[in-house]
């Protein structure tokens, strides 16, 4: 089993917005995400799958990542990510601070040839 | 909006782009390209279009990102020239809620690299 635990952070999260390109503001300006509705900045679930596929083993043996983003993910937030690895195929979860799921249907499939 | 086809976008696999990705997320430069890179090459490239299509009136500010999968032939090497192109595969309002679901395909040289699938929610509670 693999296991990545991450606190999440503002400037993680910027630096995630600034280098993936998704600069919309509910994950950068406060006032702005609470303007429509959200307790204020949050994680891009892009960010939080890039995490969770840190623990999905060997990149180059990764055919396939799917996950549902289901829980908001806030700064001071910390999630643990975690990958079973069965049959060529990961079972992996994130869950946060309060064991409630961020992540939800998450699965991995990885080469079989190698 | 369904079937809605954009045009192909292509991209270039940037050493220093790749490594500030790999960074953001804590994994290493070294180990390549990380496979959710595929968020840039496969999914930015292209969700772009849909979210500026006026056509499309999608509200960005309100927009979520429900669900993703991402599937590979291989992952790409940095420095290769991907192309990518999206279409809309479901566009549906219930209840007030409008989801789409946007799929992309993503070539190298003609052969197939990535295909991505991402479901959008507009409106719904957070």
């Amino acid at each position: 089993m693999r296991e990545l635990v991450v606190e999440f952070s503002r400037e993680q999260i910027a630096a995630y917005a600034a280098a993936s390109g998704d600069g919309n503001p509910i994950h950068l300006d406060d006032e702005f995400a609470r303007s429509v509705g959200l307790p204020g900045v949050i994680a891009h679930g892009m960010l939080q799958m890039g995490l969770l596929a840190r623990v999905a083993g060997e990149p180059g043996r990764l055919r396939k990542l799917s996950c549902r983003f289901v829980g908001i993910v806030r700064p001071g937030d910390t999630v643990t990510f975690r990958g079973e690895e069965a049959n060529h195929a990961l079972q992996l979860t994130a869950v946060n601070q309060d064991g409630q799921a961020v992540l939800s249907r998450a699965v991995a499939e990885l080469d079989r040839a190698r | 909006m369904t079937g809605r086809v954009y045009p192909p976008v292509e991209f270039r696999i940037e050493p220093a782009h790749v490594e500030a990705f790999a960074r953001a997320l804590g994994a290493d430069p070294a180990d390549g390209v990380p496979p959710t890179y595929a968020a840039v090459y496969a999914l930015g490239t292209t969700a772009r279009q849909l979210f500026e299509d006026p056509v499309a009136a999608v509200d960005f500010a309100r927009l979520l990102h429900r669900e993703q999968e991402f599937e590979w032939q291989r992952q790409p090497e940095v420095g290769e020239t991907v192309t990518a192109q999206g279409r809309v595969t479901s566009d549906v309002e219930r209840r007030g809620i409008r989801f789409i679901a946007f799929e992309s395909s993503v070539t190298v040289g003609g052969s197939p690299l990535c295909r991505s699938r991402a479901v959008f929610v507009i409106g719904g509670a957070p």
